[in-house]
């Protein structure tokens, strides 16, 4: 085992990194809920950064980095279903990708827009569809990913049938799911810890009090731990580890977001701080594939039956 | 990132296993639960060393010069973690392996190598550790047992407290005062416990028979070329030993073992029903492999030279977190375990509570997660 990243690993994150650097520190004035790039979006289509796993040398692992790491970006990015579940339908698929569970499928769901691939996971099979302008429409909602409402049931839609297994798909769903969280939980727990490193009060800054201090060290445990769960998933593609991963992500939402904004004190209520922007992304992951309880009995099933 | 263990490092953990099957008494499980620090354990633990030191497998991680393998640190941590699981048979001569050794052979001085080292790679050597005080457990530097320099010898007066294995043990590691300076004023004896001046108090235990005690020092002498490292550097002497410390035990793997038990046994007793059983035993399980992950971290950043500091701390508390959820799963679900029904869950119980006050209590180890990893300013003193 060695858990250091590899030379083309580092090679990509830091071509990554330079890409995004100019995307890092967006003004926030006058901006929604959501805030998206096209240009950013089509300059990492160009540049094969959410290609990463079609390509075996690199794989699931590089991908989930890269998921990881773009998550951190203020910029909520179509690249988890992308990068980790797409390599199971080819690269053919038009982006961005919406993942949808049959049964599920009314609820508002990230980056839903006309001509985005909707790949609907059902009991026994997996069928897609390029969502039509008449199927689709935007909405308005909290959390800060673009989203959208299927205007037609998946099950009327005259789509593909895939011979994908619909346990693969929800195991690669699993791993995106961590792997954009533990991103996402890296960025605002760094915002956080920013800003009560500069906030003074009753003399001090808010950082040297221990009741601040205790838990935001213990999201940095969970961060970390995160974060590992959701490699080691990637590069074993196991669904056991991957239902783990996830749990641990939907959790960590239960356990952290409130806490970030509650150090924000007031300003965690404004639109003036990032910190939303990262956190109600968690929000909207937190109820993907049942949830937590979901994520817990397919991770017990998968350990002990 | 390459998460895969090496066909070397399989045969390795096998061979351990096998040992372990064939070594261990068949009533073993309901044994350990002497606890490691008992004088039934103790005694048992002098054999089996010394046995798992003849098949090579009680320090391969030490240097080839000084009777290891020289194996790198994921053997410690296969080694580390059979142990563990199977309820530590080497007693408290896990911590010689763990961490007085390689203390020693970085910083003890040849002739203190010399007597000391060959009594730990042969599997009969028992150690205490001589840190808290009764005015200083977190708060280590204020400790208050004095050295006073008295020509060839230092003479010691003082008490420690909670100190573990004291009354088996034969040689103390003991941090006392040498100076006023808080840190700087700070040395380190290697003590033999049968030096005149030592007294030895048990205190009863959660944990289990003989585990802690009180040791008093009345005017105890000792030679200047006891003292390891200079006087006053004790400070990372000790710094080094707690990394190696909180990294030694991989408690989440007891956790996760205990856990897997508690699973089968509700399964066998047709209670492994619902929904609520199967959630509550799966948030065990994310926390415990989080925490296993986290260690194998710093395991791998060991593996590659690099130094590891307070990202030691992350792995610890994770740990903790899974060792109280997976005790908690155990008396809301299998409250017989705290009775004699499941001796291995009891043990797993006894000793789980330590997880969060040993080696650092595990608000020191946030505090060093808060300054050291996320950089915070620091609380004002």
């Amino acid at each position: 085992m060695d858990l250091a990243l590899t030379a083309d690993q580092i090679a990509i994150l830091d071509a990554l990194d330079s890409l995004a650097k100019s995307y890092a520190s967006p003004t926030l004035h006058d901006t929604s809920l959501a805030l998206v790039s096209e240009t950013l979006d089509r300059e990492l289509a160009e540049n094969g950064f959410l290609d990463v796993a079609f390509d075996p040398d690199l794989g699931v692992v590089t991908a989930a980095l890269v998921v990881e790491r773009l998550a951190r970006l203020p910029f909520a990015v179509e690249a988890a279903a992308s990068a980790l579940v797409r390599p199971l339908f080819g690269p053919e698929r038009a982006r961005p990708v919406c993942l949808v569970e049959a049964g599920r499928a009314s609820r508002p769901i990230r980056f839903l827009a006309a001509g985005a691939t909707v790949i609907v996971v059902g009991q026994d099979r997996v069928t897609s569809f390029v969502a039509q302008a008449d199927q689709v429409r935007s909405e308005e909602t909290l959390f800060a990913y673009p989203m959208g409402r299927l205007l037609v049931d998946p099950a009327t839609v005259a789509g593909t049938a895939h011979d994908v297994s619909p346990d693969d798909v929800k195991t690669r769903w699993r791993i995106a799911i961590a792997a954009e969280a533990a991103g996402l939980l890296a960025a605002a727990l760094g915002s956080v810890t920013a800003y009560v490193t500069d906030r003074q009060q009753f003399g001090r800054p808010l950082a040297t009090f221990q009741a601040l201090r205790h838990r935001l060290a213990e999201a940095q445990v969970r961060t970390n731990g995160l974060y590992w769960l959701a490699m080691k998933a990637a590069a074993t593609l196991d669904p056991g580890d991957a239902a783990l991963a996830a749990l641990h992500a939907q959790e960590s939402v239960r356990t952290c977001v409130y806490d970030f904004h509650q150090f924000l004190g007031a300003m965690g209520m404004t639109l003036e701080h990032p910190l939303h922007l990262w956190t109600y992304r968690l929000k909207a992951l937190a109820s993907d594939l049942d949830g937590r309880g979901g994520q817990a009995l397919a991770a017990a099933e998968a350990a002990w039956g | 990132m390459h998460f895969e263990w090496t066909d070397e490092e399989v045969a390795f953990r096998q061979r351990l296993r096998a040992f372990l099957a064939a070594t261990l008494p068949d009533d073993w499980e309901r044994f350990s639960q002497h606890g490691p620090a008992s004088p039934a354990l103790t005694e048992y633990a002098r054999d089996f060393c010394g046995t798992l030191a003849r098949e090579g497998m009680l320090t391969p991680h030490w240097p080839k010069e000084i009777g290891g393998d020289g194996l790198d640190p994921w053997h410690q941590t296969i080694l580390a973690e059979e142990m563990w699981v199977a309820g530590e048979p080497r007693g408290g001569q896990y911590m010689n392996v763990n961490w007085i050794g390689p203390t020693l052979i970085r910083y003890g001085s040849p002739a203190q190598r010399e007597q000391y080292l060959p009594p730990i790679v042969e599997g009969r050597a028992l150690w205490c550790q001589g840190f808290s005080e009764p005015g200083a457990g977190s708060d280590l530097a204020s400790l208050r047992t004095r050295a006073v320099l008295d020509g060839d010898n230092y003479r010691v007066t003082g008490q420690k407290i909670w100190t573990s294995y004291a009354g088996l043990a034969d040689t103390c590691f003991l941090v006392c005062r040498t100076s006023d300076d808080r840190k700087r004023g700070i040395s380190i004896l290697l003590v033999p416990m049968d030096t005149p001046g030592i007294t030895v108090r048990q205190i009863p235990s959660l944990i289990g028979e003989g585990d802690i005690h009180e040791v008093f020092f009345d005017d105890m002498v000792v030679p200047v070329g006891a003292r390891l490292g200079e006087e006053g550097e004790a400070w990372s002497i000790i710094a080094y030993s707690l990394t190696n410390e909180r990294l030694g035990i991989p408690r989440y793997a007891l956790a996760r073992a205990a856990l897997d038990r508690a699973v089968e046994l509700l399964r066998g007793q047709g209670d492994w029903v619902g929904e609520a059983i199967r959630i509550e035993a799966a948030q065990c399980l994310a926390l415990c492999e989080a925490a296993r992950m986290a260690s194998y971290a710093i395991v791998s950043a060991r593996a590659r030279g690099e130094a590891v500091g307070a990202e030691s701390s992350s792995a610890r508390f994770a740990t903790i977190m899974a060792e109280r959820r997976v005790a908690e799963f155990v008396v809301e679900y299998l409250p017989d375990a705290l009775a004699d029904a499941h001796p291995y869950l009891k043990m797993h119980h006894q000793r789980g509570i330590v997880a969060g006050i040993a080696a650092g209590a595990a608000e020191i180890q946030l505090n060093i997660i808060a300054s050291d990893v996320l950089k915070l300013p620091r609380e004002p003193r």
